[in-house]
């Protein structure tokens, strides 16, 4: 699903060069749930803006889905992000001025969904998350979590195959937190393959597979997917484990 | 098209929205009349005079002294202007077109008319009026010289042939049978003979109502001591003809003194430059208007950007192109235009309804609103185009920083 080998990302001014990632490599497969975890300023953020083509890389590869990303101009970039990924933000940013239908309607219009496709998903979507009753509300009339799910249902309405989640619960308190939590969760086990930046270690803990990032470099991970526990019985992606994942 | 959205996200903050739109419905309604009003200007001061303007100019002559003989003088300068190089041709006469000041008479079918059939201009020329004039004679002669009488200032006009314009033909002779026929130039017997008819020759008041009705009359008519005379120069010569003709002149007559020699083009310029005058300081208001208009849809669009640039950024990120953004900022400056636009085209046809009540202006044209709408829809794009192309390079990567 998505395959970076010795990436590299620097940023350079006239004065200084910062290794933002250094010699990176990550390979998540298909139906995987990866944390990538790290202190503050070792790159988590870079790495996802990186594999979330928000950003460019200058040297490496990367392929997502399948798809070689150097090279692709802004355009075939916006294109491939909104068909392929769906983003969760630490803040939500969901647009204050749209009610909740018309949030999660933005991505769908750039996909350039007809309007009777784009409701029918708008409406799963929310129902899926359990905010259908209020799709005329609009986002300050929302709790945190709510606003979470809502731009938890607006990343999926256009079935992404992979899910950038940009610490999900960091504006949430516990119990918020934890919805949001078994909801990832259920999305995932549903087929949605999930990248998850976070600097908590309970959460990075309920992922398969975790990502330790420093300095721009991967200094730790996971050789084999994790059991856990999850709700009605002992799951890992779809039927069981997933094949190692190499990083 | 995003229009429903965009819509009800400028329904949330619709303070901006109704200050941009009121500025873009007064900026309408007042460039539309404004630009019927200039045009009417224009057209005001673009009325031929049906003389030759380019070549003509006037001189006037005063004589002092006892003894002075005003009707012999006007023969020997004529006489003498007629013979200077340059000169294409002279006339004495009383006033020239929009001169702002001549003389007017009401010219009658039957004898003791209580009012006249038709107001007209008097000019009274000699047999090379016509020609020197420049006007284009379209039916009938020119003035004969016997037919040129000597008048004193203060006696009736009775000429027995007069010219008159088309205008004052068709007024007098709605047929158009006026050649050869007979009216009265001042109620009283004798009449005069309609001789000749010329395409048209303006008033020296600019603001007459009945503009081309003139008529020419052959006589040589001092006011006292002074004369005016009317000279065509050769194509091209008429500068250098002005000064030898005012030395000239000065020169053949110390008795008198002359006066300023001045163009008609020149006359023309003095007797425009009101009009001129409100059409620059109304093409200024317009400039001003849609400057301050323009900035203020860039401020506008400005701040949104900035106050956005999270929420721009998103949009990146779940998938917009940059053309996207650019065409989100530019559907939602056309949505504001357009509410600004429908209530300027029901103001600008209100003012011009009160125009034509307090000040008897034409109605505003219809179509100067629909061409407001589209000048001011283009205005608009452009306005907001900086700011959304602005928004269009803010990148998808803004969408994950902190805030």
């Amino acid at each position: 699903m998505l395959k970076m080998t010795h990436l590299q990302m620097v940023y350079r001014t006239h004065l200084i060069e910062t290794h933002a990632l250094r010699d990176f490599s990550i390979h998540v497969r298909e139906g995987e749930f990866v944390a990538v975890t790290g202190p503050s300023g070792s790159g988590k953020t870079t790495f996802l803006n990186i594999a979330g083509l928000l950003e460019e890389f200058t040297g490496g590869e990367y392929w997502l889905d399948g798809v070689d990303v150097r090279g692709l101009n802004d355009n075939a970039r916006s294109k491939l992000r909104n068909e392929k990924i769906g983003f969760i933000f630490q803040s939500f940013n969901l647009i204050p001025d749209l009610n909740l239908f018309d949030n999660v309607d933005v991505p769908l219009r750039y996909r350039g969904f007809a309007a009777a496709d784009r409701k029918k998903r708008i409406e799963e979507s929310l129902t899926r998350v359990g905010l259908s009753s209020r799709m005329k509300h609009y986002p300050s009339e929302l709790s945190g979590g709510q606003q979470q799910r809502v731009a938890i249902a607006r990343a999926l309405a256009g079935s992404p195959r992979l899910l950038m989640a940009d610490e999900p619960t960091g504006n949430l308190d516990s119990l918020m937190a934890r919805g949001v939590m078994e909801l990832l969760e259920e999305v995932n086990r549903q087929g949605t393959t999930i990248v998850m930046v976070t600097h908590d270690p309970e959460l990075a803990a309920r992922a398969h597979r975790n990502v330790h990032v420093i300095d721009g470099q991967v200094t730790d991970f996971d050789e084999e997917p994790r059991l856990r526990k999850s709700g009605s019985g002992e799951s890992g992606v779809g039927s069981g484990l997933k094949a190692p994942a190499s990083v | 098209m995003e229009i429903r959205p965009i819509l009800s996200a400028l329904m949330r903050s619709k303070v901006s929205m109704i200050l941009i739109g009121v500025q873009v419905a007064l900026t309408l309604a007042i460039v539309c009349n404004a630009l019927f009003i200039i045009g009417q200007r224009l057209d005001h001061m673009n009325r031929p005079s049906g003389m030759n303007e380019a070549d003509t100019f006037y001189i006037g002559s005063s004589g002092f002294g006892q003894g002075f003989d005003a009707q012999a003088t006007i023969r020997e300068d004529l006489a003498l202007l007629r013979q200077m190089p340059g000169v294409a041709s002279a006339t004495s006469t009383n006033t020239v077109p929009m001169s702002q000041g001549g003389w007017n008479t009401g010219l009658s079918l039957q004898p003791h008319q209580k009012s006249s059939t038709a107001d007209s201009a008097i000019y009274i020329v000699d047999d090379k009026g016509l020609d020197t004039f420049g006007v284009k004679l379209i039916a009938g002669r020119d003035f004969k010289p016997e037919e040129v009488t000597d008048i004193k200032f203060g006696d009736s006009l009775r000429p027995s042939v007069i010219i008159v314009t088309q205008a004052v033909a068709e007024k007098m002779f709605p047929d158009g049978d006026a050649l050869g026929k007979s009216v009265y130039l001042n109620e009283d017997p004798p009449t005069s003979t309609i001789v000749g008819i010329v395409e048209r020759t303006q008033q020296p008041w600019m603001e007459s109502s009945s503009i081309e009705n003139s008529t020419f009359v052959p006589a040589y008519m001092p006011y006292g001591n002074s004369s005016r005379y009317l000279i065509r120069a050769q194509p091209g010569r008429r500068d250098e003809v002005m000064k030898a003709v005012e030395q000239k002149l000065a020169e053949s007559n110390t008795s008198r003194i002359i006066g300023k020699v001045r163009s008609i083009e020149e006359t023309r310029k003095e007797a425009y430059a009101g009009d001129r005058a409100m059409a620059i300081i109304l093409g200024a208001v317009i400039f001003a208007l849609l400057a301050i208009t323009a900035l203020g849809i860039v401020g506008m669009a400005s701040f949104w950007v900035a106050q956005r640039t999270r929420q721009i950024g998103t949009r990146r990120a779940l998938g917009a192109s940059r053309t996207d953004i650019l065409r989100y900022f530019q559907t939602e400056n056309f949505i504001i235009t357009t509410f600004g636009l429908i209530v300027g085209g029901v103001l600008a046809y209100a003012f011009s309804l009160w125009m034509m009540q307090a000040y008897e202006s034409p109605r505003l044209p219809w179509y100067y609103v629909p061409i407001g709408f589209l000048c001011l829809w283009a205005l608009g794009q452009l306005a907001v185009l900086g700011p959304a192309m602005r928004a269009s390079r803010v990148p998808p990567a803004v969408a994950t920083r902190s805030v």
